[in-house]
């Protein structure tokens, strides 16, 4: 027998225990908060993505790469001497090289290079773009070098000698009678023999079309931020109101931003004065009011959907964002604010009495002040509420396209771009664009949110 | 003095004569599809027809909405809020017609000159009611790169669904990577073979008979998989079959002309062609199906002539000339079926062209099951969808999709 051995104590079968269990809290909270942010991660990666339908899903891809966006700034400060945005200019002229290989022997030809006239997309920019690069590129090739290299086969290890041909192209700007404009994509395309082998580019290729045979560029000279935040710029710059040119998410965004806003002054103009009403006032059928207050929680605004849609129709208010604020309902925050008033010290309030002001003046420079904290609470619910809020403006929103609140435009989007369009890139865009507002109240009031919340389920 | 006063009487004049016509001019709302549609309509309102709108003295408010188009203007037409004039899918047209809801059209001369079977779509008991747009039907695109290596003859017209299914299985048996086609349980797509074979989705009684017929495409459509010919589309992660088409997977799609959007996009370069639907090999003839939406006038508006004269403005052979240029939408007018854009050589006019004479070859059906609606579609459904995952097999499936029709129809 091991006398060296020491017994284990209590205290340290207590400690390992104690351990085990914090191990295993944490390791459960870092899995939940894998799957629940590896999701919105993910979706965000497949934001930035050429093609975010891309299968099997690629963690490592160019929008991510900081080497490409050197070379994406670099080809962009070429075209348009804007390495952010890039693009192509008149006096914008790149250099862009393709290297092919083929096994010694096999003949390397000279690909068929060409800015293509294509249209971004496929839904209302496809409709409404007039410039294309394509009417003032001229393309040329400055050179070609080739080097041989071994190729050892993948599977049977074999390895054998290749040829691999850098061809140098100068793409330049050539503008008619002076008259050339910036144009934000240079695409460019190169067909080649299926027998020869695209290895590198100055960009990685787009996407390979025609079973291999045509590399395919959606833009060259696209600069860092044009490479990284393409998505963003699309939805931005493609989804426009053609009456007015306004830009759309911009609009719908300040619908959502409204409809919040008005929301919440409303809300706290009704829910304090209500909330303190039910809490300090006694008059008859109090009891009556609040438990219509409770009862009205409990009715699905599917219910009463439209009695209240005819009632904005008949006030003419169909698609405004005032339809959308007056049609809120403001039972909990009201509730809320009672509690938060009952617990506040009737003594304060019979001080002011004695001191001679009236109910009304306690409310507004004593009771008020200090419900501080309820109010930001119920602000921030009620903010966030209305900016997710997709029923009322879904019903009472339809057009025009300005006019949409955020959630609604997003279904918008879906429509033109989703689905059969398969433009999936610009959908998940403009669903990040619509969580940047909420994003941001959340930084500015995290303590009143974490602070609060918490303390109000201590008391 | 004198000059200035007639000056200013010609001035006020003038300034009247203004503000009468101001008067006289009718505002008509005008709604639409969202996407890409507004720059269509917008183009006619605000570009080609803008001198002969303004002529008619009629102000257009044109709004667009995005989303589902059907729920918001039956909605809006139950609260009494629907614009002058808008448009009716032909697959929901009859709860618009039904309830009295559209006005009719009496204009022979504008009926007369559009494509017979866009009338018949939009003809509910004998009177017309929508002004077709446009159109479309099925076609086959096929991916011409994909038939190259395989060495196998492109399809073409004179395909019967025996050499079609033939040339598709050597694709997909010389290319490891390439299925045929994709096939998706929707009648949306069946009916191309369904419909050739002479069966109708309804018989004079306006009974649903899935007789021998239906049954012998059933089996064909349903059989592609088997035959090494073609595969579901959810398998390889693809919702339909351009889809498929675009992205490499399936050498042939059958769509309309909607797809030729589509590809520019995700396979700009694709060299593809189009061709007619394959013919039953037993009757000889085609089947398709008319997707088609028209212009309606509101039946409570307070503005109908004008809604009426619009509408003969922006179905007119100069719109309709103007949309076809921009190869944005087929014509509804029989006369532009020569225009000398249809007769181009470019994949994407080709592929116009064979869609636009799907419509006139072979049994043609209206993509529209009268007053069931999307319900008449369900059991069709069920069963291409319980066979192509094997859960059941063609007898069992046709004869619960037998019964459902059945009961939707007992009465």
């Amino acid at each position: 027998m091991d006398t060296t051995e020491r017994p284990l104590r209590p205290l340290n079968v207590l400690r390992r225990r104690q351990l085990a269990v914090l191990a295993w809290v944490y390791f459960v909270f870092i899995g939940l908060a894998t799957v629940i942010l590896g999701t919105f991660a993910i979706a965000f990666a497949a934001s930035l993505k050429d093609n975010p339908l891309e299968n099997p899903f690629r963690f490592i891809f160019p929008q991510i790469t900081p080497s490409v966006w050197i070379t994406a700034a670099d080809l962009g400060r070429q075209g348009a001497a804007d390495p952010w945005w890039g693009g192509f200019a008149p006096g914008g002229e790149l250099v862009f090289s393709l290297t092919y290989a083929a096994p010694a022997g096999v003949d390397l030809v000279t690909p068929e290079v060409e800015v293509p006239r294509r249209k971004p997309g496929s839904g209302l920019a496809a409709a409404i773009t007039t410039t294309f690069a394509s009417d003032y590129a001229l393309v040329e090739l400055t050179g070609t070098s080739d080097r041989f290299f071994v190729n050892a086969d993948m599977e049977t290890g074999q390895e054998t000698r290749w040829l691999a041909r850098t061809f140098d192209y100068k793409i330049s700007y050539e503008a008619q009678d002076d008259k050339g404009v910036r144009v934000e994509r240079l695409p460019f395309t190169a067909l080649a023999p299926r027998t020869q082998t695209l290895l590198e580019a100055t960009l990685p290729v787009t996407r390979m079309e025609r079973r291999g045979r045509v590399a395919s560029w959606n833009n060259i000279a696209p600069g860092a931020l044009g490479l990284i935040l393409n998505s963003y710029r699309r939805v931005i710059n493609e989804t426009v109101d053609l009456s007015t040119g306004d830009r759309l998410i911009f609009k719908w965004m300040g619908n959502s931003f409204q409809i919040a806003v008005g929301r919440v002054v409303l809300m706290i103009v009704l829910s304090s004065l209500a909330g303190y009403a039910l809490a300090r006032l006694r008059f008859r059928g109090v009891r009556l009011v609040f438990v219509l207050v409770i009862f009205s929680m409990t009715v699905p605004v599917q219910v009463t959907f439209i009695s209240n849609y005819l009632v904005v129709r008949d006030l003419g208010l169909l698609n405004s964002n005032w339809s959308v604020i007056m049609v809120m309902i403001a039972s909990v925050h009201v509730l809320l604010m009672k509690q938060y008033f009952e617990s506040f010290p009737r003594e304060i309030e019979e001080a002011a009495m004695v001191g001679g002001a009236n109910r009304f003046q306690i409310f507004l420079h004593i009771v008020l002040p200090n419900a501080k904290p309820a109010l930001i609470i119920n602000a921030i619910m009620a903010f966030q509420g209305a900016w997710n809020d997709f029923f009322w403006p879904f019903v009472l929103v339809t057009n025009p396209p300005s006019a949409l609140a955020m959630p609604v435009g997003l279904l918008s989007l879906r429509e033109s771009y989703g689905g059969g369009q398969g433009d999936w890139s610009l959908v998940l865009a403009g669903a990040f664009i619509s969580i940047v507002p909420v994003l941001i109240m959340f930084v500015l009031f995290q303590n009143y949110i974490v602070n609060n919340q918490v303390s109000e389920g201590i008391k | 003095m004198l000059k200035s006063i007639q000056g200013r009487l010609l001035l006020a004049s003038a300034f009247a004569l203004g503000a009468a016509s101001l008067a006289q001019a009718q505002t008509v709302r005008v709604s639409g599809f969202g996407g890409s549609d507004p720059a269509v309509v917008n183009g006619l309102l605000n570009d080609v027809l803008a001198d002969e709108i303004a002529a008619l003295g009629i102000e257009v408010e044109y709004a667009p909405t995005d989303g589902d188009y059907s729920q918001f203007i039956l909605n809006a037409l139950s609260a009494d809020t629907a614009p002058d004039l808008f448009y009716t899918d032909i697959f929901w047209s009859r709860s618009i017609f039904t309830p009295g809801q559209a006005a009719p059209v009496d204009n022979p001369e504008l009926a007369a000159a559009l494509l017979p079977s866009l009338v018949d779509a939009f003809t509910y008991e004998g009177q017309l009611y929508s002004v077709a747009k446009d159109f479309n039907t099925l076609a086959v695109h096929f991916d011409k790169d994909a038939f190259d290596d395989a060495g196998v003859d492109y399809l073409d017209e004179n395909d019967t669904w025996d050499s079609f299914q033939e040339k598709l299985a050597s694709v997909q048996g010389s290319l490891e990577d390439v299925y045929g086609v994709c096939v998706v349980p929707d009648y949306a797509r069946f009916a191309a073979f369904a419909l050739a074979t002479g069966w109708k989705p309804f018989n004079d009684e306006g009974k649903t008979v899935l007789d021998d017929d239906f049954k012998r495409a059933f089996s064909f459509y349903t059989g592609l998989i088997d035959a090494g010919a073609g595969v579901l589309a959810a398998d390889i992660g693809e919702g339909w079959t351009g889809g498929c088409l675009g992205s490499g997977k399936a050498a042939v799609a059958m769509e309309g002309a909607w797809i030729i959007g589509y590809l520019k996009d995700a396979a700009p370069s694709m060299e593809y062609g189009t061709t007619l639907i394959p013919s039953d090999p037993e009757t000889g003839n085609r089947g398709n199906l008319i997707f088609t939406v028209g212009w309606t006038v509101n039946a409570n508006s307070d503005v109908k002539d004008a809604a009426a004269k619009l509408v003969d403005l922006l179905t007119s052979e100069k719109a309709q000339q103007w949309v076809l240029e921009q190869g944005l939408a087929l014509p509804s007018r029989s006369a532009l079926a020569d225009n000398a854009f249809l007769m181009g050589d470019s994949k994407e006019q080709i592929a116009n062209r064979m869609v636009f004479r799907g419509a006139s070859e072979g049994h043609v059906e209206p993509y529209f099951f009268g007053d069931l609606g999307g319900a008449w579609l369900e059991p069709v459904n069920s069963a291409l969808n319980a066979v192509l995952l094997g859960e059941s097999d063609v007898e069992t499936a046709l004869s619960e999709a037998q019964a459902q029709y059945d009961a939707l129809q007992a009465n």
